[in-house]
């Protein structure tokens, strides 16, 4: 059975996408590398076998689908030996350091998810050990993708079972996301509940990014943008905290929705069988609470998030629950459409999702309804706007404005009848709204993703943007988009950005190694870093990547064009430095330091470059050099915070 | 009638009638959680989600107001009180005064026709630029930040400039500064620390008016008349640089500005009494005011539109009755809290006894992740940073000289302070780091200190003269990015 047949079997699995994933980079940039794949040779003994093994595993230093994809189909070739490759595999694991356990995992998974038969039973009894114990000596974002790993293995096995039994899934979930209070979620505020903030956050994690695979698959299934959006925004409300029993509630549909994506192909559910419509239809009509005064005005159901089971509350949190406790009570989890259906129904009665559908109710009487087909919808909702204001008679003058009565309420509130339960923001509920309001929404979604990745991060005021900055920047951008975090576009920015690019496509550079140099080192003449060599599955050929051959010499595709611009171009130079200068925030790391560092190392530790590149190229360093030296100085030990 | 009652120990319920507002204040340790039951209410203009937890904590002293009526829960403030007599109508009326001439402007721009100009006919296409004085405790802040508010949420992409130019208000950084940030969502409250909201940070946040970038310069004290000339200097720089920043931003231009002022603009006794009209001209002029809004005061609306009232509209509004005297006391507190914030962040901890996920504060859904910051102790040489102070620091007024007499050093000129020296004043002083002056050599000149913006503060925690060297509070990371710093008279208290 080919290898790739199979791969299809867990194509949703995030490292699959390209390759196994975003290639982990390890620290040390000096690995030696790693030599073509040889073919699988044939081996008579087990010792003979086991030493081959070890060898190969050696070369597993980063996440590389070509050495994963051999060693499996060693292992698939040679499951008589079994236990030696699951020995090897344990030994490498608790050998390598910390950044090389990663890839390793990966091909425990591989194996153990595409041969199976006996693989998952012989790694059954030492996984759990070995998963937490990896997982304890790893950094978050390793973590976070072991967390992934983990849970497809859930369903890993041929059967859809847990891959290496319910036993083993369930002892390493307890211990990573069971009641430890490492995680500095307010989830942890509860101590001994059953299911962890944590835990249901990585699991929405993964079936997010389940969603948006198939989005990407097939970028105009409304249905999964649809669900891709309610995932989101239920993350947004897991993430502010929801009672013990809505996360109950939410886990189970949500292993209710993984569970069939082992056996169905990734394109999208059928949509047809989707019912969208019945679920707004039966929205159940609203009880508007005593005191709304004004009819036009329509209440919205109380978010079920409460101090301590606010009973007198019209809308309660069991109105959140009827729809998911059914589902929640069967122990078999039926089709996965509905479910998700289910968890939207959920969402809509808790007020989640308001008006995502049809607008129910007030908001469109003051202004008069705009035909999506008519030219520009956006300057059309500017115009009606403006025809409201212009309408309310009001002269700016003391009288005239204690005498009125305000028709303040039409404009801020009827006019907006969308809004966001997280923040309270407004929008309308025309196309330009909808549209906004989805930009608002992954905006929270973006940030609250930011905030959990960062914890234990330390986070710090930044310095003030500089004043041709704040002149230049555009304040075009309001609530909708991203710009929450405070970044303005600014030319600053986009320079940074552009230089970016620019050593991106430099670094993209590669020439072919020589055949038979593939493991004779070689360093850039400027910089005297050695330069990495890589295999291009595309082309089947050893390449040196960031590298330009001129002049029968290879150097730093970076290093040369650093110093053919500062040698052509004054300007450019200075161009590329200020930037880093007077840049707002992350001052010295956005753009091209790691440009110039080399150029750095090479004035500094040999005198003799070609003189003509030295001219521009020796102030330069000095710059640098002081802008060093002084950093060093001026950083010693970081004051945490005191209260 | 507005009704409460308890729901338990911890919390009681209120339920408001419409245009009514929850008025509670807090003692310094005290910190308070309110959470929207039903209906829509707001805080200074900014509106709650509802079900969400909102903390406030630093003596806050605010305010929910609701057009509609609401039901709000919340734990137990030192002071609370129910009041249907507020003067948000007018508020309301002057923000939909206002709305129109941004709507006019933004029709100017693009060549439209006004459709069905009821409203004042004689108004030009200028967008609003709105001054706002009072005395002290007449909610001139409070009336700003409902009005940019109101702006911002009216869903139009209006991106207002609120400019401060009180520096006992410090409003986005520290005491001493007079700003100016343009405004994109809503200004929440939660403390006065942070009352008009908070700068940028490295963490990310969900409301941008906690990541604002604002334009800053440093004047150093908390009152008008330490310095007179310097403040109406500064001034005219914000000014300059805000018209400067129109030039390319239709969006920001057309959505006017507001100006929020010291009281000591309308001291109308007492000393400063000649420079008050200087600063509120050099207001007038360098913002290009055309509205003059006159919280709560009689004598100087009257001033007011004798000077200005041929060429602009001037309003005398009513000030709210919820508003609270303050003592110095308190205002030195508030400026403790302000740079401690600055620094370190703030976050406030939830009453006892509520037992609630998810607390919102200031707007931030995980305040507990993003609003802890962590700013570095270095070291760094008497040389590496050069200091100065603008104009002696015990000075008499001119008035004050013997006749014919000339100052030998004057009001604006910076004088660099040696830190070896004793009575330096620079332990727990905090500096104004500038930013760094024109690369041009030929471009420079004596004072050009005085018009360098600021990129952002430090505090000096250590001098050690033998050593030359000094310990330095430093918001983030990194080298410092300018070299070139102010002193003023505010003192770092750790």
């Amino acid at each position: 059975m080919s290898l790739y047949a199979q791969t299809a079997s867990y194509a949703q699995m995030p490292y699959q996408g390209q390759g196994y994933g975003p290639t982990v980079v390890p620290p040390n940039p000096y690995y030696a590398p790693p030599p073509p794949v040889p073919q699988p040779v044939f081996h008579l003994d087990a010792n003979t076998f086991r030493r081959d093994y070890m060898t190969r595993l050696a070369n597993l230093t980063v996440n590389s689908r070509p050495i994963i994809q051999t060693l499996s189909m060693i292992a698939q070739d040679y499951n008589r030996y079994a236990d030696v490759v699951v020995q090897c595999i344990e030994q490498h694991l608790r050998r390598v350091p910390p950044w090389m356990k990663l890839p390793s995992f990966y091909l425990l998974d591989a194996i153990s998810k595409n041969v199976y038969d006996p693989y998952a039973r012989s790694f059954t009894p030492i996984v759990v050990r070995l998963f937490l114990d990896t997982y304890e000596a790893v950094d978050q974002q390793t973590r976070s993708k072991m967390e992934e790993m983990l849970l497809t293995w859930r369903t890993g096995s041929p059967n859809g079972r847990e891959l290496f039994g319910v036993v083993s899934q369930v002892a390493i979930e307890r211990h990573i996301w069971g009641g430890e209070s490492t995680q500095s979620t307010p989830g942890g505020r509860d101590g001994g509940s059953s299911i962890s903030q944590a835990q249901v956050l990585s699991e929405l994690e993964f079936v997010l990014g389940q969603k948006e695979r198939v989005l990407l698959a097939s970028p105009h299934d409304e249905l999964t943008k649809h669900h891709i959006s309610i995932l989101q925004q239920l993350r947004g409300m897991v993430q502010a905290g929801v009672p013990q029993r809505d996360l109950q509630a939410i886990l189970t549909q949500l292993r209710a929705l993984t569970t069939p994506s082992s056996s169905p192909p990734p394109p999208a559910p059928a949509p047809a069988s989707y019912p969208a419509a019945p679920s707004y239809s039966q929205l159940p009509p609203i009880p508007a609470p005593p005191i709304a005064p004004q009819p036009p005005y329509q209440s919205q159901p109380p978010y079920p998030m409460a101090f301590e089971q606010p009973q007198q509350e019209p809308v309660d949190l069991t109105r959140l629950l009827p729809p998911v406790a059914p589902v929640a009570t069967t122990s078999v989890p039926s089709a996965p459409i509905p479910d998700i259906s289910g968890i939207f129904s959920a969402l809509v009665r808790a007020g989640v999702v308001s008006t995502t559908g049809t607008p129910t109710g007030a908001g469109t009487s003051s202004k008069p309804e705009e035909p999506s087909q008519s030219a520009d919808p956006e300057s059309q909702a500017r115009q009606a706007y403006r025809k409201a204001i212009m309408s309310v008679k009001i002269k700016l003058t003391s009288s005239d404005v204690s005498k009125h009565r305000p028709r303040i309420v039409e404009t801020l509130y009827e006019r907006l009848p969308t809004q966001c339960k997280q923040c309270g923001s407004r929008f309308s509920d025309d196309t330009i709204g909808k549209k906004q309001f989805e930009d608002h929404l992954d905006m929270h979604f973006r940030q609250n993703r930011k905030a959990t990745q960062a914890v234990g991060r330390g986070h710090s005021r930044s310095w003030f943007v500089s004043l041709e900055d704040w002149i230049s920047s555009n304040s075009v951008d309001v609530k909708g988009k991203g710009r929450a975090d405070g970044r303005t576009v600014s030319s600053k920015v986009v320079a940074a950005e552009e230089a970016a690019k620019r050593e991106a496509e430099l670094r993209a550079m590669f020439v072919v190694v020589p055949p038979g140099d593939e493991a004779k080192p070689i360093s850039c003449p400027i910089c005297k870093e050695p330069l990495k060599s890589e295999f291009l599955e595309d082309d089947e050929e050893w390449v040196w990547r960031n590298a330009v051959k001129k002049d029968d010499r290879i150097y730093h595709a970076t290093c040369h064009a650093e110093a053919t611009a500062s040698k052509s171009s004054l300007a450019v130079r200075l161009r590329n430095e200020r930037p880093s200068r007077s840049r707002s925030r992350t001052p010295e790391k956005a753009t091209p330091p790691r440009v110039h560092a080399p150029l750095n190392g090479d004035s500094r530790k040999s005198e003799t470059p070609t003189p003509s590149r030295l001219a521009g190229m020796k102030r330069k360093a000095e710059d640098d050099h002081t802008v060093t030296v002084k950093r060093e100085g001026d950083v010693p030990q970081a004051k945490r915070v005191a209260t | 009638m507005d009704t409460s009652e308890n729901v338990n120990v911890h919390t009681r319920k209120w339920v408001l009638q419409a245009e009514s507002e929850y008025r509670f204040e807090l003692d310094p340790s005290a910190t308070l959680a309110i959470k929207l039951v039903s209906g829509h209410a707001e805080i200074f203009g900014a509106e709650l989600a509802e079900g969400k937890v909102y903390l406030f904590g630093q003596e806050c002293k605010a305010a929910v107001f609701t057009w509609l009526g609401c039901a709000i829960e919340m734990s137990h403030p030192s002071v609370e009180y129910v009041s249907d007599e507020t003067p948000m109508a007018v508020y309301a009326n002057v923000h939909l005064a206002l709305e129109q001439m941004r709507v006019r402007a933004l029709a100017a721009v693009h060549g439209l026709p006004i459709p069905e100009d009821e409203g004042d006919d004689t108004a030009g296409a200028d967008p609003p630029r709105v001054l706002v004085l009072g005395p002290e405790n007449s909610g001139k802040t409070s009336v700003c930040k409902t009005l940019a508010n109101y702006a911002v949420r009216a869903g139009q992409d209006w991106v207002p400039t609120y400019v401060n130019v009180d520096p006992s208000e410090g409003a986005w950084s520290v005491p001493g500064a007079i700003s100016a940030a343009p405004i994109t969502a809503p200004i929440q409250t939660s403390s006065p620390a942070s009352a008009l909201g908070t700068t940028a940070t490295s963490a990310p946040n969900h409301v941008s008016s906690n990541a604002l970038l604002p334009l800053s310069y440093w004047y150093g004290h908390a009152e008008m008349r330490r310095n007179p000339l310097l403040m109406d200097r500064l001034i005219r720089n914000l000014g300059e640089n805000i018209r400067d920043r129109y030039e390319g931003d239709t969006a920001g231009r057309c959505s006017g500005l507001i100006v929020d002022t010291p009281a000591s603009f309308a001291a109308s006794s007492g000393t400063g009494g000649d420079h008050r009209l200087t600063m509120i001209k050099a207001c007038v002029d360098t913002f290009q005011i055309n509205v003059i809004l006159v919280v709560g005061h009689e004598k100087l609306n009257v001033e007011m539109q004798r000077t200005y009232g041929n060429r602009m509209a001037v309003l005398k509004i009513a000030k709210s009755g919820g508003v609270v005297e303050l003592d110095a006391a308190y205002r030195e507190r508030i400026h403790k809290y302000q740079l401690h914030t600055y620094f370190y962040g703030h976050v406030i901890e939830p009453p006892v006894g509520i037992t609630s996920r998810g607390y919102v504060q200031a707007g931030e859904q995980t305040p507990d992740q993003t609003m802890h910051l962590s700013p570095l102790s270095a070291s760094v040489n008497f040389g590496d940073i050069v200091i100065y102070r603008i104009g002696e620091e015990t000075m008499a007024p001119s008035s004050a000289l013997p006749i014919g007499a000339a100052r030998v050093v004057s009001e604006m000129q910076p004088l660099v302070v040696d830190p070896t020296l004793g009575g330096s004043g620079l332990y727990n002083a905090v500096l104004a780091i500038l930013a760094p002056p024109n690369p041009d050599e030929s471009e420079r000149y004596d004072e050009e200190i005085l018009d360098l913006p600021v990129v952002g503060y430090i505090a000096i925690t250590a001098l050690d003269v033998p050593n030359r060297r000094m310990t330095v509070l430093s918001p983030s990371p990194g080298s410092l990015t300018g070299k070139t710093a102010i002193v003023g008279s505010f003192e770092w208290q750790e």
